[in-house]
């Protein structure tokens, strides 16, 4: 039997990611594992840039693995293996740390689902490797082991497991509607079936929490700061992207859209907002990063021409909040002057490209959006950059306030460079691609109208922002929703035991054992046996006649 | 031809010769007549089973007038199980009454006994008269009585006193039908009277008869006197007892139920026998259940045992007769009473083996016993699962069939009982197999020797045996099957 | 020679049992070399086997006993699925046990009667008549009651009780509904449907009923299941032997069997037996992860996730149609890897560590590295994360219970997916995230023990990473439904 069929490089994408975790659980690499780390991504960028013709399929393994690329796929696996490539890089200087052999394996785990959620053609591998990019970045945040990091490990895993199961059951009604795993079998019977509607609020639920769509996003500020810097950038520059893809793969055109919108902008406007409580920049950037999910939910909810272009948003978010939060940890890193300003100022140049500045790959990213959308949803889009201006330039506020390390680190050259490259692509991806992915050329970009529609967001922004730096909000612990549910505590509910007891046991037996007793003495009495004879033979005859 | 004799003649000459003969000899001379007889016996199971039922008329005489001895396949089947019983008590009591071990009395009377019983049961098989039937089953009553009483001690002798006057009532309620039959049709043999042409008298005949046989085969409420006379018993005598016995009055009234008088059933009647031996299910479960010497809960257990073979009167008799079923209720009535000898000699003769050992028979005092002798334990709980009826035993075998028969005839409320009886008996067998093999102080004396452990074993594998290869087992007993369940499931 | 196949395999255990029985308690080798010898040898037969039945072959022995009473031994497809299981599971747990009891005393009982056990396992497995079944049944019953017992300390003593109190009843309710059928249709085989018209509907589900009673006592299935927790006071090659090899299995396998080869799914439909039966296992699938919630023994939390998991194989077959039939056949195999998996680990906590209880796991992961990924492994596959064999299972399960217009199955599987999460995962983060106590000790220099183990979680990586390759539970399970083996 052909273990496969087709082109090897999709197949060889997955499987060389994970030979690499496996490899990190022998001794002799456990030391130097994060050595590894830079070489993990490095079939699927090589799949991203040089592209592929055809299906891959490999029938025995799970269920009948199928994979293959089309444009978006291989524009958002191509922006998660160079993030994974970068953060990888970042990564090096935690060599010789503990515990980074399990860091390090399940690096490569999560990265192995987060390249399958891409490639995937089948609802089952889809699912495996949805389920491998959620649950082994666990280990990702957890990595620090500290109290803070265990407790949103604890939020994470749970929230990832319902997530899980709901993806799970919306799959499997999928999947029995359409009689096959194909996905876009599986898009179009969802949109025709009558368990359509349930299955589509289950994966809606899945991915939903992957995104951080309010209100289930309450674990993703905990974990996204919590992790270790180069993790926070690959899960909230990657990762939640790959929740994003599933919405785009299986939710059909428009189905939930006026609910995908609603909660969309609720995220959008409200998490960058409740960014503004918080303290460490890096709780800030995930809040940020809940908002700007929030705006491309509301994107695929719109449905048509701008769902389509959702890919090209997550490209330049993608880079631009891994670039963000690398820098966060260049800065931890720095401890001269010089170093801190040359990190505030790549923090801004990049912030300025989230909130779509003229002419950044932001404001590319955001025109191509527009003319799939409604005048209003246009209007929320601009007022959603509003909110992002300002809430970055609290990040940038807060990044500043961090403390001085004392002295540099090792590695600083790399440390700051990482950031920049993920930031120059975030600034070049989206003119990279603008042709191709839009049909406009760069003149439409480059007009006055969609340079002062990015601009005015931006001016509108700075004053109410620089009026926060003097007069700040109260500050609060990140997981806003979350705080509301810590009154219950563990929750214990009795439950009986069904199995058989024989409580009177012991009684019941001395009893009977009197009882028979007794009654044996009486059959004993000979008046007893010598009338019950008779009386026996004349029933019998009774009886026979 | 020579085996039906010899079967009779072997085992009253080799007792003559046991109490003729000085001690040595004479238990050598009784060791050899046990040997012969069991060789003797599946000779002539060899015969039915190859060549057909042989038939002795005794000075050739035909009946009426003389006496016709006619093995068929349940004669055959219940006396190898008689020789087989009889060979392991024998082996038994080569160590239990060897001169020192037990009283002079009982050394000198145990062998003579024994082979008077044997030979009792033989006739008690082996006839087709109902006075000749009468005469063996005297002659069974008065060994057994003499083997409960053999250790003189004084609760055996009021055992023994028990069991004969119910004994001697039984005789007397059967002779009187007898009587009552010859005085009506004038003759006593089985095929004749089967073929007679119905009198008045038949009626209370059958049912002296019947409750005779009942009173002998201590059926539920007449089982009093059983459970003192075979606790009280030495182990080999009380194998035999509770083995064989009971198993003679339940053959002849099988013989007289289907054989003789087959036309005289009435449901009521049948039902009433079932219902005596479900009362007996019942009632000897919870008595087994409410002992704490291990004999009594063998004994009583013998009393629920039996319960279950009267159950095959309406489910082979009567209105029952000549359907498909009836030839697999009667057949599993049998395998219940060939594995119930089988299974109960097994276990009296391990639980003399431990009261040897334990010194005791209560169950506080056999704790742990299954370490220090593994194979009496096993063979106990070999014989447990017949006795319960669960596979690949004889008792399953038996209950299938009796069962099958009962949903088939739609009296399904037998099935019950048997199913309820074999629940009953796990209960009542489990206390003796829990406190065998908990982890318990070891009991001073030695325990015998693996030969000697493996005599109960072989006897409660052939009980389950009986069960694996039971296909041989019911074409036997389906030569001379009573005509009314000649047609088989 | 092919007709004896059958009876071969079954003597590979049988054969081997009675020997051992007479082995003096120091004749260690002797009786190790029986065990394994026996075992291996049976594995071997069975590949053999399988490459046959694999191209078309069945084979059949029948031994008459009275009237009735058909014992027929026969490989078909289904047959070699449970048989293939329980002979390699049972080859893993022998390594096991000799290396787990070593010296101890009572050793050639406890083998004797483990291999005794694994004959009723065969030939429950071969049994291709509903009577031979019984008789297989039973002996299974019986053969592990001294397994259980084994210790002979009170609380074995209870626990061995406690089984029978269990059994017993369940199997006369077996017989009884066996007798029930057969007095109506004769001797039922499973290659020939029997003619079930002459019994009425109501009889028939009264009958169905019965079977349910006798089968789901072994299954474990709510409320017969209190015997299986109470049975942990066993070694943990019993616990093996229980709850991945033989026991629980049995029940389930009868489960199936009766559905598709005596009723038929048809038949079961028609009497609209099978949705009520799903409810139960859906019940007991709940309630069982309800109470390992609450366990803070191991042993016991694995028992009540046996409860929980063997009704997957309940279910798969009460929804009598292919997908879950196929799930719940594939689940067989799935949990019987897993589950003994994690049992072989508690056992290996317990003796190297001498750790009983979930507290005593904190910190033990970097101790006891492949014990402990062994653990973690079989506990993931279990929740039915993939790539483990569980998540197989559940995805066939699912699309069963809709394809069998029972879309609540979904529910079920997906909150037992949460309990077993809930149940599971606190064990896993205590081995590896959370400090030991100070005078924790632990080490597996024990090959012997850790090997099995290393083997069986293989196993069931294997089963869910290959799932879909003909060789896989799951294409065999493919194969026997494809095949019709079971109607």
């Amino acid at each position: 039997m052909m273990i496969w069929t087709g082109p090897l490089l999709p197949l060889a994408a997955l499987v060389w990611p994970f030979l690499l975790a496996a490899l990190t659980a022998l001794p002799a690499f456990r030391g130097r594992a994060v050595r590894l780390l830079p070489f993990a991504p490095l079939p699927a960028l090589w799949l991203a840039v040089a592209g592929v013709e055809g299906v891959t399929t490999a029938p025995g393994l799970l269920l009948g693995v199928t994979l293959g690329l089309d444009a978006a796929r291989r524009l958002l696996m191509g922006m998660t293996a160079a993030l994974w490539l970068i953060a990888g890089l970042a990564a090096q200087p935690m060599a010789g740390k503990p515990h980074t052999a399990v860091f390090s394996g399940f690096w490569c785990l999560t990265l192995t689902g987060n390249i399958g959620v891409f490639l995937a053609l089948d609802v089952v591998t889809f699912y495996v490797a949805f389920a491998a990019v959620s649950l082994a970045a666990w280990f990702l945040v957890v990595h620090d082991r500290t109290e803070v990091a265990l407790r949103a490990g604890r939020v994470y895993i749970v929230t990832a497991l319902a997530g899980e199961v709901s993806l799970l059951v919306g799959l499997l009604i999928g999947a029995a509607a359409a009689g096959g795993v194909d996905i876009e079998g599986v898009r179009i019977a969802l949109g025709a079936s009558d368990a359509g509607p349930v299955a589509v609020a289950l994966l809606v639920t899945g991915f939903g929490i992957k995104v951080g769509l309010v209100p289930l996003h309450v674990w993703l500020p905990l974990a996204h700061p919590a992790a270790p810097v180069p993790a926070s950038a690959v899960l909230s520059g990657a990762i939640v992207k790959a929740g994003l893809f599933g919405m785009i793969l299986f939710l059909p055109d428009g189905a939930f859209g006026s609910v995908l919108m609603a909660l969309g902008l609720a995220g959008a406007f409200g998490a960058a907002l409740w960014g503004l409580t918080q303290s460490n920049p890096k709780a800030v950037l995930a809040y940020s990063t809940v908002s700007q999910m929030g705006l491309m939910v509301m994107l695929v909810g719109a449905g048509g021409a701008a769902r389509e272009t959702v890919p090209f948003l997550a490209l330049h978010h993608g880079f631009a909040k891994g670039a963000l939060f690398l820098l966060v940890g260049a800065m931890l890193a720095a401890s001269d002057r010089r170093h801190r300003m040359l990190c505030l100022a790549f923090a801004a140049a990049v912030s300025a490209s989230v909130a779509g500045f003229p002419f950044t790959g932001g404001a590319l990213a955001k025109a191509a959006v527009k003319p799939g959308l409604t005048d209003a949803a246009t209007l929320a889009l601009s007022l959603s950059s509003v909110a992002t201006s300002i809430i970055l330039v609290w990040f940038l506020f807060r990044l500043w306030l961090l403390p001085n390390a004392g002295k540099t680190a090792t590695h600083w050259p790399l440390r700051l460079s990482l950031p920049v490259v993920a930031g120059g692509l975030a600034f070049a991806g989206p003119w990279l691609f603008w042709q191709s992915w839009t049909g406009h050329d760069f003149v439409y970009a480059l007009a006055m109208k969609p340079v002062i529609d990015a601009l005015w967001p931006v001016a509108v922004a700075l004053p109410p922002a620089l009026a926060l730096l003097r007069w700040s909000l109260p500050q609060r612990p990140p997981g806003d929703l979350l705080l509301l549910l810590q009154g219950w505590g563990t929750l214990s509910i009795p439950m009986p035991d069904l199995s058989l007891r024989w409580a009177g046991g012991r009684r019941l037996f001395d009893a009977l054992a009197l009882a028979i007793a007794r009654a044996e003495r009486g059959l004993l009495r000979w008046s007893l046996s010598s009338t019950l004879l008779p009386v026996l033979v004349l029933a019998m005859l009774a009886l026979l006649a | 031809m020579s085996a039906l004799v010899t079967l009779l003649v072997l085992p009253l000459a080799g007792a003559i010769a046991a109490i003729a003969l000085p001690s040595p000899v004479g238990r050598t001379a009784a060791l050899a007549a046990i040997a012969a007889t069991t060789g003797a016996a599946i000779v002539l199971m060899a015969t039915v089973a190859f060549q057909g039922m042989p038939r002795l008329e005794m000075g050739g005489w035909t009946p009426p007038l003389g006496i016709v001895l006619v093995a068929d396949g349940l004669s055959v089947a219940l006396i190898v199980m008689t020789a087989l019983v009889m060979a392991s008590a024998g082996l038994a009591a080569r160590h239990a009454f060897a001169p020192g071990t037990a009283g002079e009395r009982a050394a000198f009377g145990f062998w003579p006994l024994m082979l008077l019983l044997w030979s009792a049961l033989n006739v008690v098989f082996l006839s087709r008269d109902l006075f000749n039937l009468y005469v063996g089953i005297e002659l069974l009553s008065l060994a057994a009585i003499g083997l409960v009483a053999i250790d003189g001690k004084a609760t055996a002798l009021a055992a023994a006193m028990r069991y004969m006057i119910f004994a001697l009532a039984g005789s007397l309620l059967y002779l009187a039908g007898v009587v009552l039959i010859h005085a009506a049709h004038g003759t006593l043999d089985i095929d004749l009277i089967a073929t007679r042409t119905a009198a008045a008298p038949d009626g209370l005949a059958l049912a002296l008869m019947t409750a005779g046989l009942m009173a002998k085969t201590a059926l539920f409420p007449f089982h009093v006197w059983l459970p003192p006379a075979h606790a009280g018993a030495p182990a080999p005598a009380s194998a035999m007892l509770s083995g064989l016995v009971p198993k003679a009055s339940f053959a002849i009234l099988l013989r007289l139920w289907f054989d003789t008088m087959p036309d005289r059933a009435s449901d009521g009647a049948l039902t009433l026998i079932a219902l005596l031996g479900t009362a007996a299910v019942i009632w000897g479960s919870l008595g087994a259940l409410a002992q704490v010497r291990l004999k009594l809960i063998v004994a009583y257990s013998t009393v629920a045992q039996i319960g279950y073979l009267f159950l095959v009167f309406p489910l082979a008799g009567g209105a029952s007769a000549g359907v498909p079923w009836a030839a697999g209720a009667w057949t599993g009535a049998v395998f219940l009473a060939l594995s119930h000898g089988l299974a109960k000699a097994a276990m009296f003769l391990a639980v003399g083996h431990w009261m040897a050992v334990a010194g005791s028979d209560r169950l506080s005092d056999l704790r742990g016993l299954a370490q220090l002798m593994p194979m009496t334990a096993f063979a106990f709980a070999l014989s447990a699962v017949t006795l319960v009826g669960l596979p690949p035993s004889g008792g399953f075998t038996g209950k299938y069939l009796v069962m099958t028969a009962a949903f088939a005839s739609g009296q399904w409320a037998w099935a019950l009982v048997m199913g309820g009886g074999g629940l009953l008996a796990a209960a009542y067998l489990y206390r003796p197999m829990a406190v065998l093999f908990a982890r318990g102080a070891q009991a001073g004396a030695a325990p015998p020797s693996r030969a000697r452990q493996a005599v109960p074993l072989l006897l409660a594998s052939a009980s389950v045996a009986l069960g694996i290869a039971s296909a041989g087992p019911f074409d036997l007993l389906a030569i001379g099957r009573p005509l009314a369940a000649e047609e088989g499931l | 020679m092919t007709a004896l196949l059958p009876v071969l395999i079954l003597l590979t255990s049988l054969v081997p049992a009675v020997i051992t029985f007479f082995l003096d308690q120091e004749s260690h080798l002797l009786r190790n070399a029986l065990s394994l010898g026996g075992a291996v040898l049976k594995v071997a037969l069975i590949v053999v086997m399988l490459f046959a039945v694999a191209g078309g072959a069945a084979y059949e022995t029948t031994i008459p006993l009275a009237p009735g009473l058909v014992l027929l031994l026969r490989i078909d497809a289904l047959a070699l699925l449970f048989v293939s299981l329980s002979a390699t599971l049972w080859l893993l747990t022998t390594i096991y046990a000799i290396a787990y009891f070593g010296t101890q005393p009572e050793l050639s009982r406890f083998f004797g009667f483990f291999s005794l056990c694994v004959a009723a396992t065969t030939g429950i497995a071969l049994s291709g008549s509903l009577i031979s079944f019984f008789i297989f049944f039973e002996l299974l019953t019986l053969s592990t009651w001294p397994l259980v017992a084994h210790k002979q300390d009170e609380a074995s003593l209870k626990a061995a009780r406690s089984y029978l109190l269990y059994a017993l009843p369940c199997s006369a309710a077996l017989l009884w509904a066996i007798v029930w059928l057969e007095s109506a249709t004769g001797p039922v085989l499973f290659t020939e449907p029997p003619d079930l018209d002459g019994l009425d509907p109501m009889s028939l589900r009264a009958i169905f009923a019965l079977f349910i009673l006798g089968f789901g006592m072994k299954a474990a299935i709510v409320p017969l299941h209190g015997w299986l927790p109470a049975a942990m006071a066993a070694p943990a090659p019993v616990s093996a032997l229980l709850h991945a090899v033989a026991v629980v299995k049995a029940g389930a396998f009868g489960v199936i069997r009766v559905i598709y080869d005596v009723f038929g799914a048809a038949r079961v439909a028609e009497l609209g037996v099978g949705i009520p039966l799903a409810v139960l296992a859906s019940a007991t699938i709940i309630w069982g992860s309800l109470r390992a919630l609450q366990q803070h023994d191991i042993k016991k939390r694995l028992a009540f996730s046996t409860v929980s998991q063997v009704s997957y194989i309940v279910l798969g077959a009460a929804l009598a149609g292919p997908y879950g039939m196929i799930g719940g056949l594939a689940h067989l195999v799935h949990q019987g890897l897993m589950k003994i998996t994690l049992f072989f680990c508690a056992g290996i906590y317990d003796v190297r560590a001498g750790v009983r209880s979930i507290a005593g796991l904190n910190g033990l992961g970097p101790r006891m590295p492949w014990t402990s990924t062994c653990f973690s492994l079989g506990a993931l596959g279990m929740i039915g994360l993939p790539p483990m064999a569980g998540f197989v299972s559940k995805i066939y399960l699912g699309i069963g219970g809709l394809e069998s217009g029972a879309p609540w199955v979904l529910a079920v599987l997906a909150a037992s997916t949460l309990l077993n999460a809930a149940y599971f995962l606190p064990l896993l983060y205590r081995l590896w995230f959370l400090e030991p106590s100070p005078d924790a000790t632990g080490d597996e220099n024990a090959p012997a023990l850790v090997v099995p183990a290393v083997i069986a979680t293989l196993g069931a990586l294997g089963a869910g990473v290959l799932a879909a390759s003909a060789v896989s539970p799951l294409g065999w399970a493919t194969l026997i439904a494809e095949r019709g083996d079971i109607r």
